[in-house]
């Protein structure tokens, strides 16, 4: 049996950078062609294929045992004892919280008053469940009512996205660059008509994650897209199905060692970070288990750009993993994993932190994981019971997390409506503290779990300088380049007489329109205070009045360099 | 744009005066000031000029291959790919010698300035990465932490010039062991975009936008969502960018540093040391020692990064006279275990060595290497010396602190560093 049949050789593991914003771009020679996208990573299992087109209608069945061995029956365990497995060990398991506890204010209490979704609801959505809005789609999602616009969100598939692939095809990205993987990303992010779809994607790249500094080696960097769609087209599927898929996914086999376990000599870092990170958390599950369920997973192995299972080389002594005891293997881990009653808590709190605020209490999660529990582990469910809490309706979820880099460049780039290649959007990002398709260990992201983690000084410096670049040095006069943002095209389109409607126009998108009076008028302040530009033609305004470009551009830069505009 | 700070201790409380604006986020500052004076008076010191680096490992280093018990029969018995023969290691006694690689180290053990801290570790050590690195930083044995035991000292450390840069992490992320509740730790990836570029447009270099920023900031509300962390990082971020751009304009290392981001954040920690800007912690990070697989390629190249970064940061503090005033310690989450596993790699372990490194130390082994024979029940090395006690001797000898209030406990110190 040829088990290293990895035709890219193992040169794994460069050593990690902890800064690396100008990573090299290697010579390339693969096919780039979409057919390669599509892929299959699992090709030798009947599990892991989930519909990917309708992943809300299928409700899968949790995996049936093959292998004679006792289990408890978990879905029996009653919810009052879920609540007391999931309660103060799963907190443990996240750590570092309390700091966060300290820099966060607001409490409890619901700022969207009345039936109508207002601005700032809207707005809060669109930030929380993807990367904000302009003012047509605020507009349009707020006709539909705040739960329809939650359906829309989630049933993606209804929603068509051929603008925003076309608008991909078109810019011609070699993708088996990590930097242009990292661009076609945060384009994509930034063009899509399904917000939350790439959300979702986002949020398990941050926590089913892998790095393209070992993936195989620069000829298999194509191994994080395939990742990237697997996540993508699971990304509401069953919670079994995105663990049948990301453990047989190659770069995921390559990332933490499992295409190297042999059945003889099983593996373990897969079968750690898998109950770790992935499901359960810490607590759950002893060194033990750890070996036990190294010699389960064995017989997968990458092959080329997808991966094969060897029933020959799985390990066929017997284990004992987590009180199961059989010959078990990959499918009877996963499947114990996910009905283990730690991991709906575990999950759910991962969910909740990312998308609404951190610390959530056991309450908060409980209807999560009732959910994860009655939906048959859909995540695409407990993503719909997540989006119409109260809690996530809270002052506490408002404003409630420091943007994460990728929120902040993608929501600007987004909300300006810029059309741009996205060349320079990774450095900015590696800058601001995240590498897309490279995070900082398998853990993922810290920012991620403690928000407050994203912002330092450097990384705020970053932050500013990105709105300039967007607002200003596009349109350094001697290079002769169009502008990024046609201010006065806005003016015009938008029909802004006055400075106050210029501020009120640009705060409804960015800021919900959720600016103090004494913050507005300092912006206006700012607007009108008498000056020149060193050059640049001023804006003119529907009064007739002109402004120099400095002050006009410069009032959107504070805007976006404000407190309010760091937060979700 | 002038920003110049400048503070004092006054009867007990810290006293800032500007040159400009912003009265809010200094009355802030002074409150947090207050609060230091009554909870981390303890932790400041007599004003001295010392500077400790540290240089954290990330991933969990192998300290077998690192420091290596070569004349233990047992070791190329339980590595028998991925031992170091005799013949490979620099010999540092009859026991122990270095990875091949470390040869500029070994250079700096042979003129007295490396010792070597064995058998480093804590009681029930945990095998996740990331429980693992919360203990070592904040010193919560069940990883349930926040404040860094750094942190907790940078904060108590009140500098009479106010520097913006009594501490420097280097990267996108401030590590958890500077994390504090009132100091924010300038984080730099590299000093040529640590700044606030302005608006070509504008007549003024951006001095009217900054300004009306900083007061966008200084009105935020108290009260409202991370009011603390925004201040104090436009704060940071402000007084400390123009400081080092012109600290910057005029350094001149006197040594080729090696290419790569290792080397360069130690170029950026030299700089602030040799221009005086107050650097009293500096941190910076080598990651990619989690070697589960094909160890020998990745661990080999992280070796020679980490001796060629620390070498030629030693070398051009010490042409620009500044050796005697720094002392660098390494640190790694912990060791790998002591069989290799089947896949050319190991897995996590517990125990290992660290470095300690400078003019000031005094050259040995210090700590006992773990037996190789009396493995826990996981395979894995005993402990010989709990880590808390290196962390002491460096607070206690070197920077002049009191481990105690650090540290939250007495832990012994030891001899590697003359005592104070």
């Amino acid at each position: 049996m040829d088990i290293d049949t990895d035709m890219y050789g193992d040169d794994s593991t460069q050593p990690r950078k902890p800064i690396d914003p100008h990573p090299i771009e290697p010579q390339l020679e693969m096919d780039t062609t979409q057919k390669n996208l599509t892929a299959q990573p699992v090709p030798n299992t009947s599990f892991a294929t989930g519909n990917p087109t309708t992943p809300l209608q299928s409700v899968t069945t949790p995996l049936t045992p093959t292998a004679a061995v006792s289990r408890r029956k978990f879905m029996g365990v009653s919810v009052a004892g879920l609540a007391a497995i999931g309660g103060a060990s799963a907190a443990a398991a996240v750590g570092g919280v309390a700091l966060a506890k300290l820099l966060q204010n607001g409490g409890p209490g619901n700022i969207f008053h009345g039936p109508v979704a207002s601005n700032a609801q809207i707005g809060h959505l669109l930030r929380h469940a993807g990367f904000g809005g302009s003012p047509d789609e605020l507009a349009m999602y707020s006709n539909l009512g705040y739960n329809g616009a939650v359906d829309r969100l989630i049933n993606y598939q209804q929603v068509p996205d051929d603008a925003m692939e076309s608008r991909l095809n078109a810019l011609n990205i070699d993708l088996n660059s990590p930097l242009n993987q990292q661009r076609w990303w945060l384009l994509r992010m930034s063009w899509t008509q399904r917000p939350l779809l790439e959300k979702m994607t986002l949020f398990w790249h941050g926590v089913l994650t892998s790095s393209y500094h070992k993936v195989g080696g620069p000829r298999a960097y194509m191994r994080m897209i395939i990742q990237n769609q697997f996540l993508r087209n699971h990304a509401f599927d069953t919670f079994d199905n995105i663990l049948l898929g990301i453990t047989s996914d190659p770069a995921m086999l390559f990332y933490l060692d499992l295409t190297k376990s042999r059945s003889n000599a099983p593996n373990e870092n897969y079968a750690r970070e898998l109950m770790e990170l992935f499901t359960l958390g810490l607590g759950h599950y002893t060194q033990q288990d750890v070996y036990e369920g190294a010699a389960a997973l064995t017989g997968w192995h990458v092959k080329g750009l997808t991966s094969q299972y060897y029933p020959q080389d799985h390990n066929e002594l017997v284990k004992t993993y987590l009180g199961h005891t059989g010959n078990l293997d990959y499918k009877d881990v996963l499947n114990i994993l996910a009905n283990h009653p730690a991991t709906p808590w575990f999950i759910t709190r991962r969910l909740f932190t990312f998308f609404a605020y951190e610390n959530p209490s056991d309450d908060d999660l409980k209807p999560l994981v009732d959910t994860y529990v009655q939906s048959g582990h859909n995540m695409g469910e407990v993503m719909r019971t997540l989006l119409l809490s109260p809690q996530f309706a809270s002052t506490k979820a408002y404003r409630g997390r420091i943007k994460s880099p990728v929120e902040f460049t993608v929501g600007a780039y987004h909300a300006m409506n810029i059309n741009g290649d996205g060349n320079g959007l990774p450095t900015i990002t590696t800058l601001m503290g995240q590498t897309l398709f490279d995070p900082p260990n398998v853990a993922g992201w810290p920012g991620d779990k403690v928000s407050a983690l994203w912002l330092n000084s450097g990384t705020w410096m970053t932050r500013l300088n990105y709105i300039d670049l967007l607002l200003a040095r596009g349109t350094v006069a001697r290079t002769g380049l169009t502008p990024l943002v046609d201010l006065q095209g806005i003016v015009n389109t938008h029909q802004l007489n006055t400075p106050e409607q210029f501020v009120d126009h640009f705060s409804s998108f960015l800021l919900d329109g959720e600016l103090a009076s004494d913050r507005r008028t300092q912006l206006l302040d700012y607007f009108t205070a008498p000056g020149s530009s060193t050059f640049g033609a001023p804006i003119t305004l529907g009064n007739g009045t002109s402004y120099p470009l400095g002050r006009v551009r410069g009032t959107l830069y504070l805007m976006m360099s404000s407190p309010e505009y760091q937060l979700n | 744009m002038k920003l110049t700070r400048r503070a004092m201790i006054k009867d007990g409380l810290l006293v800032v005066s500007a040159g400009m604006i912003m009265p809010a986020i200094f009355s802030r500052g002074v409150s947090s000031a207050r609060a230091q004076a009554l909870d981390g008076s303890r932790l400041a010191q007599s004003a001295n000029n010392r500077t400790l680096i540290v240089v954290q490992m990330a991933g969990g280093n192998d300290g077998l291959n690192t420091v290596v018990p070569f004349t233990d029969p047992l070791y190329l018995k339980l590595r028998p790919t991925l031992g170091l023969s005799e013949t490979q290691v620099l010999p540092l006694d009859t026991r122990l010698g270095l990875h091949p690689n470390l040869s500029p180290l070994k250079k700096l053990w042979d003129a007295g300035h490396l010792a070597i801290v064995e058998g480093v570790g804590y009681p029930n050590q945990s095998l996740s990465h990331f429980q693992a690195m919360d203990i070592w930083q904040t010193l919560d044995l069940n990883g349930n932490g926040s404040q860094g035991w750094l942190g907790k000292l940078v904060s108590g450390l009140v500098d009479q010039e106010g520097h913006p840069f009594k501490s420097i992490d280097i990267g996108v992320q401030t590590a958890q062991a500077l994390q504090s509740i009132s100091t924010q730790v300038p984080t730099i990836a590299n000093v040529s975009t640590y700044r606030i570029y302005p608006d070509p447009a504008d007549t003024d270099g951006g001095n009217a936008r900054l300004q009306a920023l900083m007061k966008l900031y200084n009105s935020y509300p108290g009260t409202a969502p991370y009011a603390a962390l925004l201040d104090t990082t436009a704060l940071s971020a402000q007084d400390g960018s123009n400081q080092l751009r012109q600290a910057d304009a005029t350094y001149h290392p006197a040594v080729t540093y090696p290419k790569g981001p290792f080397a360069d954040g130690l170029k950026v920690l030299a700089e602030a040391i040799v221009q005086g800007l107050g650097l009293r912690v500096g941190y910076v990070t080598l990651g990619g020692f989690d070697t589960h697989a094909n160890q020998k390629s990745t661990h080999d190249t992280l070796m020679l990064t980490l001796a060629n970064g620390l070498s030629a940061f030693y070398n051009d503090l010490a042409a620009h006279g500044k050796a005697d005033n720094v002392v660098v310690m390494t640190w790694s989450e912990f060791g790998r275990r002591v069989d290799e596993n089947g896949s050319l790699g190991t897995d996590h372990g517990t125990a290992a060595p660290l470095f300690v490194l400078g003019n000031p130390v005094s050259k040995g082994i210090y700590g006992e290497p773990p037996s190789l024979s009396n493995l826990d029940q996981n395979g894995n090395l005993k402990y010989t010396l709990d880590f808390r006690s290196v962390y002491a001797t460096v607070l206690d000898r070197w920077m002049g602190a009191s481990s105690k209030d650090v540290l939250g406990g007495s832990f012994g110190t030891q001899n590697f560093l003359p005592q104070a």
